[in-house]
């Protein structure tokens, strides 16, 4: 009569299974939940379509994100700046979204845009000194000019996370851009 | 690793730095009022614990003053000394970390990654002049004192250290400013906000690197000191000694039982030694 030694361990082993497949299953969710999951394409509450404004009327980036060269924020552009021009496009008037616009307008109301691009509360991205090192806004938001509803990129290698930022610093050889008290404080 | 802990550690490692930011606090001009506290508590988003955790010693204050009475109640004074991170070049906690969430930059700042701090607390025990503190708990602002949390700085959750950062995103705004003008930040440009709320101008912050900042010539006043210096961790926090002569030299030097000390103190207040009368006048 023998004592398998397999016998003896079976506990153990099947312990070490239901481990390995804790953690296999938890890093396949987060992935999911970053890829699939989260709302990459959220909806806006007025249909604003870059591809019409940006891609055929190729009106330039910083017409309406005016902060983007002088501040840590780009910003959203203010309701007087989308009426300041739709006033005079008579021809689109009586269009149910610029109808929304004009309702906000008149109302006294701000957009309730949805925030596609947004980081860790941790992480301070300055906008400033990326447009003036003559970083294209394609570079981080993708080719923003071709999408009707803007949406923020979910490529796992392409995502906007901390390598990808790192790889561009050391490329470019950024002035201390590899110090964590750049982005983090 | 190591070899590049033992570069770090090595001596004139520390003279590379770019900038070197230094504070001086004159304690002869401090009257503790606590303005600066004030500040730092605003400018950092530091959370009010409530009274049950401070007495269980979770209080979150990364610059406090410390009170040291000198002489006997009641001819007794008070004496203040602002302690905050010391930004030690050689500082302990920076060994201590086992994730390098604290590390020495390039700026002479003993910084403070709240993203990579896994929370092990250990840099809080190497800290000689106790100036790091924990987040035990998510802290929350009740309406609308949340929105006066300052933007520019990270809301702390639970399970990470912080500590005093000199103000770094100020340091940040004015290298930012700086670089748009192809620059050097100027000399006083850069002010913490304890620095700037300061009414008696007792703190002054700036470039060591630059020998004619404000901060360089304090650090040339022969009151200048270090708190701890004997444990060798090349504070970045320069205090100036306060001049005013020790008590119990005034009184006639000692200590005095009651009895003794009426006597001995009534002459004085008698020959109007100003110093008595502002004592007396502190104690009552």
């Amino acid at each position: 009569m023998s004592i398998s030694v397999f016998e003896a361990a079976r506990p153990v082993f099947t312990g070490l299974l239901v481990a390995v497949m804790v953690v296999v299953g938890a890093f396949v969710g987060h992935w999911a939940h970053g890829a699939w999951l989260n709302d990459h394409t959220p909806v806006q509450p007025i249909e604003f379509s870059h591809e019409i404004h940006a891609g055929e009327n190729e009106i330039p980036c910083q017409y309406c994100h005016t902060w983007a060269d002088r501040s840590a924020s780009a910003g959203v552009p203010s309701v007087e700046t989308c009426v300041g021009c739709h006033k005079g496009l008579t021809e689109v008037r009586d269009k149910p979204e610029i109808e929304k616009l004009f309702g906000y307008w008149e109302r006294g109301e701000g957009i309730p845009w949805v925030k596609v691009h947004d980081t860790p509360d941790f992480v301070h991205f300055r906008h400033k000194p990326h447009i003036r090192a003559g970083v294209e806004c394609q570079t981080c938001h993708g080719p923003v000019e071709e999408m009707a509803r803007v949406t923020r990129r979910v490529d796992i290698n392409e995502d906007l996370r901390m390598p990808w930022c790192i790889d561009c610093h050391t490329e470019e050889q950024v002035a201390n851009g590899r110090d964590c008290l750049t982005c983090h404080y | 690793m190591t070899d590049k802990l033992r570069e770090y550690r090595a001596d004139g490692y520390f003279a590379k730095f770019d900038y070197h930011w230094t504070m001086a606090i004159d304690l002869d001009r401090c009257t503790g009022c606590g303005a600066c506290v004030v500040a730092c508590q605003a400018e950092n988003n530091l959370p009010i614990v409530g009274e049950k955790r401070v007495r269980q010693g979770r209080e979150m204050k990364w610059l406090r003053v410390e009170r040291y009475w000198d002489g006997d109640y009641p001819h007794a004074r008070l004496n203040f000394i602002p302690i905050l991170c010391q930004q030690c070049d050689k500082a302990p906690c920076e060994i201590a970390c086992p994730v390098f969430a604290t590390y020495h930059n390039q700026d002479g700042l003993n910084a403070q990654v709240y993203n990579r701090c896994i929370g092990t607390r250990t840099c809080a025990v190497y800290c000689p002049y106790e100036v790091r503190f924990f987040n035990w708990f998510t802290y929350t602002w009740d309406e609308p004192l949340e929105q006066q949390l300052n933007p520019d700085v990270t809301v702390r959750e639970k399970g990470v250290m912080e500590k005093c950062t000199f103000c770094v995103q100020r340091i940040n705004r004015a290298k930012d400013a700086a670089r748009d003008e192809d620059r050097r930040v100027a000399d006083g440009e850069v002010q913490p906000a304890c620095a700037q709320s300061c009414p008696t101008d007792a703190i002054v912050f700036g470039d060591r690197n630059d020998s004619d900042s404000a901060v360089s010539r304090k650090m040339r006043d022969p009151r200048a000191y270090e708190v701890l210096k004997e444990l060798n961790t090349a504070p970045s926090v320069i205090y100036l000694k306060n001049a005013r002569e020790p008590l119990h030299a005034a009184n006639g030097g000692g200590h005095h039982d009651d009895g003794a000390h009426a006597e001995a103190a009534e002459p004085h207040a008698a020959a109007g030694e100003p110093r008595m009368a502002e004592v007396e006048s502190a104690v009552t």
